[in-house]
């Protein structure tokens, strides 16, 4: 390479200098770029492998809970919310086994289930439901004052009007007609233009305490 | 430089593959898919909603509508912008699901696929899924099987999600209990009506209420723009009424379509079928045959006792009943050696063993039709009209242009474009703007607009030829004209006075109304005639006005008999509701279904809030121009 004149020379001898100076830098910087990314990868195949055991689960689940065996279901459901928390499916096996257990009259259960969502599920709809559910449950063990204690926390607006038809239904039954006039009221302004079930639903409550 | 790259080889090697590997994982789609915008009525999360799938489901929901109408209806009047507006709704809504669904990684593993499509019936042969007609079937509706997988896969997910929220709802006995008798309970109620006539005789309106009432409703009083029109119509039944069809025309048209006119052979068959499986051993198929040779040998015997044979003894479940009648049979219909042997056979003849891949067959042609072709005069009624009706379409298409310019060009009269085409000008009485039955082919917005636009009403100029059905141009000119006037006071008076004391009975009705509802309610009695009672229940509404209805199903019901009273314009009804009458007990299964009705109810009604609220969380945003384009 004798015959490189002056300039390249020159160019040559500076890229080497900065090659030895930040030659190390760049590689290890580029690796850190391969490390990151293919660690971001299996954490996305070790999720896409964790959601599709869940799935499978959740089908075991769903026939088991349709072969009436409830030492099944409890089975199934244990193991896809202790392996699997952190997944949408755990908290849809929830919600699934709770209806099963509330069927067969064991509310205990179903509570179980349900405070479940409500403590670990990462969806906020998921959450807001489940509670929902959980102070039907409550209803009917005639625990008003719990229930309507659960009703406070806080929910996203599109759930407002079940939300209030809800504490209506506990005033009813625990003997308060008046406020449950007034939470039918609220229930029947919040029902928006898609709920017209729910608002009839709430309107024959509330005519059914005399307006 | 040659030499940096020579001594570094492995370096760059390495450096080029590292810049390999987001190509590796990501492909190219991910640059291209930011590539959105014009052919897109809305966007979701990035989620397009195209231009063609939005048609498309919109061809498909008039397409639901016409298949209620019924074929023919014209359902463009349910093309409306609201219509448009929830049809976006519910696409956003799919998207929204969606795109929830991937987030939450909802997915069905592949053995849960190929069991669920393994379990279709459609792909099914015997009981058995078969991939010969499951590929079949795929190709039938242009889908390939990975396409169809990863739709069906994508339906499975969002079938877990729904079943996991909408289908377990819960709902606290005491409340569905509660509703499920609420649903059905009955009030029995008693009605009492003051008509607002009753009370027309106590009040009196004075001049200047009337005066007042005139002035500020001015507009009321106000007769419409009026004209008489003269008009021509050319349809293309008239013109094809001028111009009779001729006998050679219709000798041409019948040779030109001898062959619509030609029916083929058509023959009666029975048959008696002794099958055989296609897998049957030699000793079965021996077996079979020689049953079916008893029959045959039995036939030829008393030929007489087919039908009675065929109930005995045939095995094909559809015809034996009918004494193994099959019906007409065309060729083309049947397996080959099958249709062979009917078509051989004469009238009343019966056929030896037939073997097919179904069995052993015995054939008797029990009638045969001979081809024959219809004659001219079977079908001169129906040519005759089919060709006039062509006749006049050719000569309305060859004279509408005409007719246009004519009416155009001189327009201060419509007598040349009525000679031209040898038509009757016609003229009409008064007709206002708005199309009215007395404007009979006229009656089209468009030409009315036409005809009451001001270049029309002052100079009487002919207005545009326009088609105001298809193949019918009309053309009209104003002949004379009325403007709009305001009606006097004198003129109306009587109509006013009428309304107004009207009004205040009603009044006088409500307040006469209210005060005996209160007289009731306090526990007196106004000397208020009942009706005969009659039950009404929110299903059972007896006619009654959703207000009225409502106000007796909320009377409060503690104390019987409870009242309520309803004030509409003809004046007040009064009702006493005498007894409330729940639903007789269910038995357990009606009870539990009523139950689940509730319930999923309730939990359609939870699946709307949880896909609003995420709705809230994405980003929509519609393209309105593309949502309101017609194709």
């Amino acid at each position: 390479m004798a015959h490189l004149d002056l300039e390249e020379q020159e160019q040559l001898a500076q890229l080497k200098s900065w090659w030895e100076t930040y030659g190390n830098l760049l590689i290890m910087g580029l690796l850190l770029v391969a490390v990151v990314f293919s660690g971001w990868q299996g954490w996305r195949y070790w999720q896409d492998k964790q959601a599709s055991e869940a799935s499978n689960l959740f089908e075991t689940l769903g026939k088991s809970m349709q072969g009436g065996d409830p030492k099944a279901v409890r089975d199934a459901s244990g193991e896809l919310l202790e392996k699997y928390p952190g997944t949408l499916y755990a908290s849809m096996g929830a919600l699934s086994s709770a209806r099963y257990f509330f069927d067969k009259g064991d509310l205990k259960s179903a509570k179980a289930q349900l405070e479940w969502v409500v403590d670990k599920t990462k969806s906020d709809e998921f959450r807001d439901i489940a509670r929902l559910r959980l102070v039907n449950v409550l209803l009917d063990e005639k625990a008003y004052d719990e229930g309507l204690k659960l009703l406070e926390a806080g929910h996203g607006a599109s759930f407002d009007a079940q939300y209030a038809a809800l504490k209506g239904d506990l005033l009813v039954a625990k003997g308060q007609p008046a406020e449950a006039k007034a939470a039918y009221k609220a229930a029947i302004e919040k029902a928006g233009k898609k709920s017209a079930g729910l608002r009839e639903s709430v309107q024959m409550r509330l005519d059914a305490l005399g307006g | 430089m040659f030499d940096f790259v020579s001594k570094n080889k492995r370096l760059l090697q390495l450096v080029l593959g590292l810049m390999m590997v987001p190509f590796a994982f990501f492909g190219l789609d991910s640059y291209t898919r930011s590539m959105r915008g014009a052919d897109d009525v809305a966007n979701v999360d990035g989620q397009s909603v195209t231009v063609r799938e939005f048609n498309e489901e919109l061809r498909q929901q008039l397409d639901r509508i016409r298949g209620i109408l019924g074929r023919g209806a014209d359902v463009s009047t349910f093309d409306t912008p609201e219509a448009r507006a929830g049809l976006l709704d519910s696409l956003i809504d799919r998207r929204v699901i969606a795109t929830a669904a991937v987030k939450s990684r909802l997915t069905v593993s592949d053995e849960q696929l190929r069991e669920m499509i393994a379990n279709m019936p459609p792909f099914q042969v015997d009981g058995k899924f078969s991939k010969a007609s499951y590929e079949a079937l795929l190709q039938a509706q242009n889908l390939t099987p990975a396409g169809f997988e990863s739709k069906l896969r994508y339906d499975l997910a969002l079938s877990q999600l729904n079943r996991a929220l909408a289908g377990s709802a819960i709902q606290a006995r005491a409340v569905s209990g509660r509703l499920a008798v609420l649903g059905e309970q009955q009030r029995e109620v008693q009605e009492s009506v003051i008509p607002a006539d009753a009370f027309m005789d106590k009040v009196t309106v004075s001049e200047a209420a009337m005066k007042t009432y005139y002035e500020t409703n001015a507009g009321e009083f106000r007769t419409p723009e009026l004209v008489k029109a003269e008009y021509l119509v050319l349809a293309a039944d008239q013109l094809g009424a001028l111009d009779p069809v001729t006998e050679d025309e219709l000798k041409a048209a019948y040779a030109a379509r001898a062959s619509q006119y030609k029916q083929d052979e058509q023959r009666r068959v029975s048959h008696i079928l002794i099958p055989v499986a296609a897998d049957a051993k030699p000793a079965d198929k021996e077996a079979a045959r020689k049953k079916a040779e008893a029959i045959l040998a039995e036939l030829r015997k008393s030929p007489g006792k087919f039908a009675e044979l065929a109930k005995q003894n045939s095995q094909d479940p559809g015809s034996a009943e009918k004494g193994g009648d099959l019906g007409v049979v065309t060729p083309g219909t049947m397996v080959k050696p099958f249709e062979e042997a009917a078509f051989k056979l004469k009238k009343g003849e019966t056929s030896d063993l037939v073997e097919t891949e179904f069995g052993y067959h015995i054939i008797r042609v029990t009638d045969v039709q001979a081809a024959k072709v219809k004659s001219l005069d079977e079908v001169r009624a129906e040519l005759t009209k089919e060709l006039a009706k062509q006749k006049g379409t050719k000569r309305f298409a060859e004279s509408a242009e005409v007719f246009s310019n004519l009416v155009y060009e001189q327009s201060d009269s419509l007598k040349p474009a009525a000679e031209r085409f040898k038509l009757q000008v016609q003229r009409t009485d008064w007709i206002p703007k708005a199309p009215s039955q007395a404007a009979g082919v006229l009656a089209n917005p468009k030409l009315l607009g036409a005809l009451f636009s001001p270049d029309s009403i002052q100079s009487k100029r002919n207005t545009d030829a326009i088609e105001v059905a298809p193949n019918v141009l009309v053309s009209a000119r104003v002949v004379e004209h009325r403007p709009a006037a305001q009606l006097k006071f004198e003129e109306v008076k009587k109509d006013i006075d009428a309304r107004l004391r009207r009004q205040e009975a009603s009044k006088l009705a409500q307040q006469d109304g209210a005060a005996k509802l209160a007289e009731l309610n306090a526990g007196k009695d106004p000397g208020v005639k009942w009706s005969a009672a009659h039950p009404v229940s929110r299903a059972k509404t007896e006619g009654l006005p959703p207000e009225a209805l409502r106000k007796i199903l909320s009377a409060d019901a503690a104390k019987l008999p409870a009242y309520a009273g309803y004030g509409g314009e003809g004046g007040y009804v009064l009702y006493r509701v005498g007894k409330v009458i729940d639903p007789p007990a269910k038995s357990e299964k009606d009870a539990k279904a009523a139950v689940a009705r509730i319930e999923s109810e309730a939990g359609a009604e939870q699946f709307a809030a949880y896909v609003e609220s995420l709705r809230a969380r994405a980003k929509v945003e519609v393209n309105k121009a593309n949502l309101e384009k017609k194709q």
